[in-house]
């Protein structure tokens, strides 16, 4: 018994014997790694070094991107193959007759521009902007479900440019807020970070729209509880920030709620675009007197979030429009 | 039984995942995809741990993070974080049977949603539903739908 009671002193201190070894005790990884992880984190947030990196490498999942996305092309071009005759014969008729009602619309409006235009150089008006459409497709959406982005296949080689409003047949869906080479990532309307001067269709009363985050709505804060807003108007865009041609359609309002203690009603919107179900989206392209005037100062208007994205323009003084009013004070306390 | 396993099949396995991330994913599926990349991670950590550890898991998670284009570096967080927890515990749990190793995977994927969460928060985003926690689900089903077809008793590299 003597002998044995410094056994377990000698064996002090304990080693892992060599057939156990894994390099580096696990704990140490995980401190080294989480370190640079929070390092990455903090300098993504705050500084604007890492967009280089991000550039580099994402040109390097780019292919990958592609390549994600072929078994999905295959699939539709051989169900588009195997449509059958009546399917094209119906939908070719259905085409035709959209077609007919649209060029009818369509002279309607080139009367009407002509008659703009004279109305506007007998005001000494600006001419209004024209604006251009690139089609582009949606490659990838993010598997994050707190942000709501996706990526589409047209990039800074297609000549997009940070701030593009992104549009579908119905309405706005959101806005380009990252351009890489080949691909470029649009933030949805219904992101939490994403805001749009607006306008009701009704009565041209002004207001901004939040994305809300959550559940694909879109929200109206402060507007005061008697405001002049009835279920079922119609959101558009009022083009006063320069980036959103006027009059697209955004959003019906769904329900309204006053509470007695809010001087603020609270509204919910539904976005009138298929915000999360198409693949082909346009991108718009922004209005050529702004891009001259002030290039610089064009901020998406996601921005408001700092800390998801690092600053791509140094601040400007005129950002009234892009940066309305931060809409939660906690965000202010992280600025 | 004898397993083979050597650094391509890691790789390739990660990379076929990665592309499944990727896979442009429309409707009701959207809130449920599990991350593969995760489930191949943890695989490979409890079966290889010396071909396969926190350093291989947290440049997966960057790449995760470059293709969500979130914040750079949150899913290499919890990636690492997760791996870290399967390699510590690595020895005890290859001696469970695959019932004890799915609970345990259970928690480490719902680990690094809660490590996401916990980060989004920090940068002032709203409390999800707990639909949130549907990708764990999904994941650990997947994970013992394998386990059982594939046979096998236990996860360990013998």
């Amino acid at each position: 018994m003597g002998l044995m009671k410094g056994v377990h002193k000698k064996l002090e201190p304990q080693q892992s014997p060599t057939f156990f070894v894994r390099g580096a005790r696990p704990f140490a990884r995980l401190v080294f790694f989480a370190a640079l992880s929070l390092a990455f984190m903090a300098v993504d947030s705050r500084f604007n070094y890492l967009a280089k990196v991000r550039l580099g490498l994402v040109t390097v999942v780019h292919p990958l991107e592609v390549l994600a996305n072929t078994p999905s092309e295959w699939y539709r071009s051989i169900s588009a193959y195997f449509s059958t005759h009546n399917t094209l014969l119906r939908e070719n008729t259905a085409l035709k007759t959209l077609t007919f009602e649209q060029s009818v619309t369509l002279q309607k409006l080139n009367l009407i521009e002509a008659e703009n235009t004279h109305l506007r150089s007998l005001l000494n008006a600006n001419p209004a902007p024209k604006q251009q459409a690139i089609l582009g497709e949606i490659i990838h959406m993010g598997r994050d479900p707190f942000t709501h982005k996706i990526v589409v296949n047209r990039g800074s080689s297609h000549s997009i440019i940070t701030g593009q409003a992104v549009v579908d047949a119905a309405g706005v869906i959101g806005q380009v807020t990252r351009v890489y080479p080949f691909s470029s990532e649009v933030t949805l309307i219904i992101d939490k970070g994403l805001s749009i001067p607006i306008q009701i269709e009704r009565n041209n009363l002004r207001a901004i729209a939040f994305g809300q985050g959550r559940d694909s709505t879109l929200d109206l804060p402060y507007l005061p509880a008697n405001v002049d807003i009835i279920k079922g108007d119609k959101l558009v865009t009022s083009g006063i920030d320069g980036i959103y041609p006027a009059g697209l359609a955004i959003a019906t309002v769904l329900k309204i709620e006053r509470y007695p203690d809010s001087p603020f009603a609270h509204i919910v919107c539904l976005p009138t675009a298929g915000v999360n179900n198409h693949r082909q989206v346009m991108l718009l392209s922004i209005p050529t007197e702004v891009v001259n005037s002030s290039l610089s100062s064009i901020k998406p208007l996601a921005e408001k979030n700092v800390l998801e994205k690092p600053a791509q323009t140094p601040i400007n003084s005129d950002q009234t429009i892009q940066k309305p009013i931060t809409k939660k004070s906690s965000n202010a306390i992280l600025h | 039984m004898r397993y083979y396993t050597n650094i391509f099949a890691v790789y390739l396995t990660l990379f076929l995942a990665f592309i499944v991330n990727l896979l442009p994913w429309f409707g009701q599926g959207i809130s449920w995809r599990p991350d593969f990349v995760l489930l191949v991670l943890i695989f490979w950590v409890i079966r290889a741990p010396q071909l396969c550890n926190i350093g291989v898991a947290w440049f997966a998670g960057l790449l995760m993070d470059l293709a969500t284009g979130g914040l750079f570096g949150q899913f290499a967080l919890a990636y690492a974080l997760t791996t870290f927890f399967a390699a510590n515990y690595q020895r005890r749990l290859v001696l469970y049977n695959i019932w004890q190793q799915a609970a345990y995977v259970f928690v480490l994927l719902m680990l690094s949603q809660l490590t996401i969460l916990i980060l989004k928060l920090f940068t002032g985003h709203d409390v999800p539903s707990w639909h949130y926690f549907f990708p764990s689900i999904m994941g650990i089903i997947l994970w013992q739908i394998y386990m059982v077809a594939s046979g096998q008793q236990r996860l360990n590299q013998r």
